[in-house]
This record gives C-alpha cells, structure tokens and sequence, in this order.
C-alpha cells in the first residue's frame, strides 16, 4: 500500500492510539517517520528527506498550530489541514463556524474580561458552563449554578496568569441524559460512534466516564458529517448531545483519541485513519 | 529492566515502543521510554493548559 510513501508521525508522547498508529502503519507496510513534537525544529527552507504526509498526533494545540503551517509551507500535506487545526482547535472560533453552517449547537456566549464574562453568563442564564477556548479532556470546566458561583469562578479564574484565562467562553447547559456522543468523521464517513455515560456532567471518557457502542443514525450520521464538513474536513471527533431539541453538536475535536471508541465498537480506527492520511498524500 | 527515576522502582520493558508513557507500577509517575536498548525511562512531560483533542 505504501507506493514510497512515507508517514510522518508528529506526536508529543505515544499513547494507545499512536502506538495502534504505528503498528496499522507496519501491518500496511508504510514505513513512518517519527517526529516528536519537544525536538523538531523549522527553519525556513524545506528539509532534506520530509515525509510525503504528516499526520500530527500533538496533543499541544499551540505546537499544533505552528508545526502543520511549516508543514504547509515546505509542501507536505498534514492531516488535519492547517486552518482545521486552527479552527476546530479553538471551541470559539469553532462555534462561530458551525453556527455560521447552520449545525445545531449550544448557545453561546463570548467575553473577553472577567466583567463581560459575568455578563455574558447571566445572558445563557443558569446554570450556564464556562469552558477554556482550547484544551479539553474535560479540564477547567465550570457549570455555574448561580450570580455566587460565577462571581467565584471568574475571580478564580482572573488570578490565573495565562492571557487565555481572560477569554470567556460561556455556553448554555444542556440537560441531557447521563450520557453524550462521539462520532468518528474520517474523510467523508462516519466511522463509529458511542455513548460517553456519567453520573457526572462531564462524559468525557478521560475522566472515567464508560462507553457503549451507538447505533448510526440517519440523523447522527448526517449531523456529525455536516459538522466535520463546516471546520473543513478530516479526521475529526464530533461530540454531540441529547437536547430536549435534538441533537446538538459541542465540540469538534481535530486531534481525537479513539481507545475507548475502538474498544466499544471494534472498528480498526486507526487502520482507517492511516489509509486516509495515506490518501491525502497521494492527492 | 531499568529504575523508575521517582521512586527507583524496577520497571521492566513489556514489548513498550520510543516515545510510549506509562505509569510506573510502583509509584504511579507517568513515565516515558527513552530507549530500548538499553531500556531507559524519563518522566513524562508534564500536562500543560493548551493539551486536549
């Protein structure tokens, strides 16, 4: 399969899915080009020896950001593309875009000071949550209650000193079942999907949430590709939930762990996103 | 076999790749292979804020 194609791995630790990458990688015979996120380096002038393809595994939204635009720039492919990267990597630019396609989503509020932010809750109403632009696993998240609760959080959260912590981004609380949803979008299907369940509001499966398979729905099938499709396509995760509405869709995640899911459903994930990364290359 | 650099533990190598992080069996400490031969082990980078999906 591999045709002299090489695959650049760019990663900062080997976890379960990049170690599941590497060997669908081997079993295909695609020899792979490890580049570790903590020791690369970019000049201005392409490399000698770059691989046909990057496929970037980071799990730094920031190093992501640089390292696939100088992959951009010495013309090597990446998946994800530099500006689905940039986009679906940062939860506020990523609402704007899919409420800007029409893909039903939370209702969402923006403030850049601790003032507005206050503002901004009482505009969602309670309870409302407060989440960082970038990041996840589910960290530094807030669902906020009441006026006491929010006054608390945004002190807490002014005393932080990254810049990033005086951007607010306050989002409707949606009362769903004690489960949310993950879909896999490789390319234009949809791979797999599962149930996230907590008792907790948070399902996020790094924090102990468990899974189920969930079945493929018409309507999750058709929402989770049109979501993938508005941020620009390629391997994404698509989270959504179970509003008294319908479904709506959260985040989109450009760098998705897929352990659990391929626990709960036995889909060869990674198999299937390292054919398509491979068939980026050949484009 | 190598020692975990927390807590001097024997960690052994079971058939872990370059790069891979795993919890040392002692201690807990996140490790990081640094090399197969000879097995060497580092603790794992730490989380930072911008880390997620």
């Amino acid at each position: 399969m591999s045709d002299g194609i090489r695959l650049g791995l760019f990663y900062t630790i080997i976890r379960p899915e990049e170690k599941a990458i590497l060997a669908a990688a081997e079993a295909r015979g695609i020899p792979v080009v490890r580049l570790d996120d903590g020791v690369v380096t970019f000049g201005l002038d392409a490399p000698p020896d770059l691989p046909n393809v990057v496929l970037n595994r980071s799990v730094s939204h920031t190093r992501s950001v640089y390292a696939v635009r100088c992959f951009a720039h010495y013309g090597v492919p990446t998946v994800n593309s530099p500006s689905v990267v940039e986009l679906a990597g940062d939860k506020i630019l990523c609402s704007l875009r899919l409420a800007e396609r029409r893909v039903p989503t939370p209702r969402t509020v923006v403030a850049l000071s601790p003032e507005a932010a206050m503002r901004a809750i009482e505009q969602v109403g309670y309870p409302a949550v407060l989440k960082p632009a970038v990041g996840s696993w589910g960290r530094l998240m807030a669902k906020v209650d009441n006026a006491e609760d929010a006054l608390q959080i945004l002190e807490h959260k002014s005393a932080l000193s990254s810049p990033i912590h005086s951007v607010f981004y306050v989002q409707e609380y949606i009362p769903k079942p004690d489960r949310d949803l993950r879909v896999l979008v490789v390319g234009d299907t949809v791979v797999a999907g599962m149930y996230r369940r907590s008792a907790e509001w948070r399902t996020n499966a790094a924090r102990g949430g468990s899974v189920e398979a969930a079945p493929l729905s018409n309507e999750l099938v058709d929402l989770s590709l049109r979501a993938a499709e508005a941020v620009g396509g390629g391997v994404l995760a698509v989270d959504l939930m179970e509003s008294p509405d319908g479904l709506v869709v959260h985040e989109v995640n450009p760098t998705p762990e897929f352990k659990a899911l391929t626990a709960a459903t036995g889909v060869d994930i990674a198999g299937r996103i390292v054919e398509y990364t491979v068939g980026v290359a050949r484009r | 076999m190598t020692n975990c650099p927390e807590c001097d533990a024997s960690v052994e190598n079971r058939g872990m790749v370059l790069g891979e992080v795993f919890p040392c069996p002692d201690c807990g400490t996140e490790l990081e292979v640094l090399a197969n031969a000879p097995f060497a082990v580092q603790p794992a980078p730490k989380e930072a804020e911008d880390w997620g999906e």
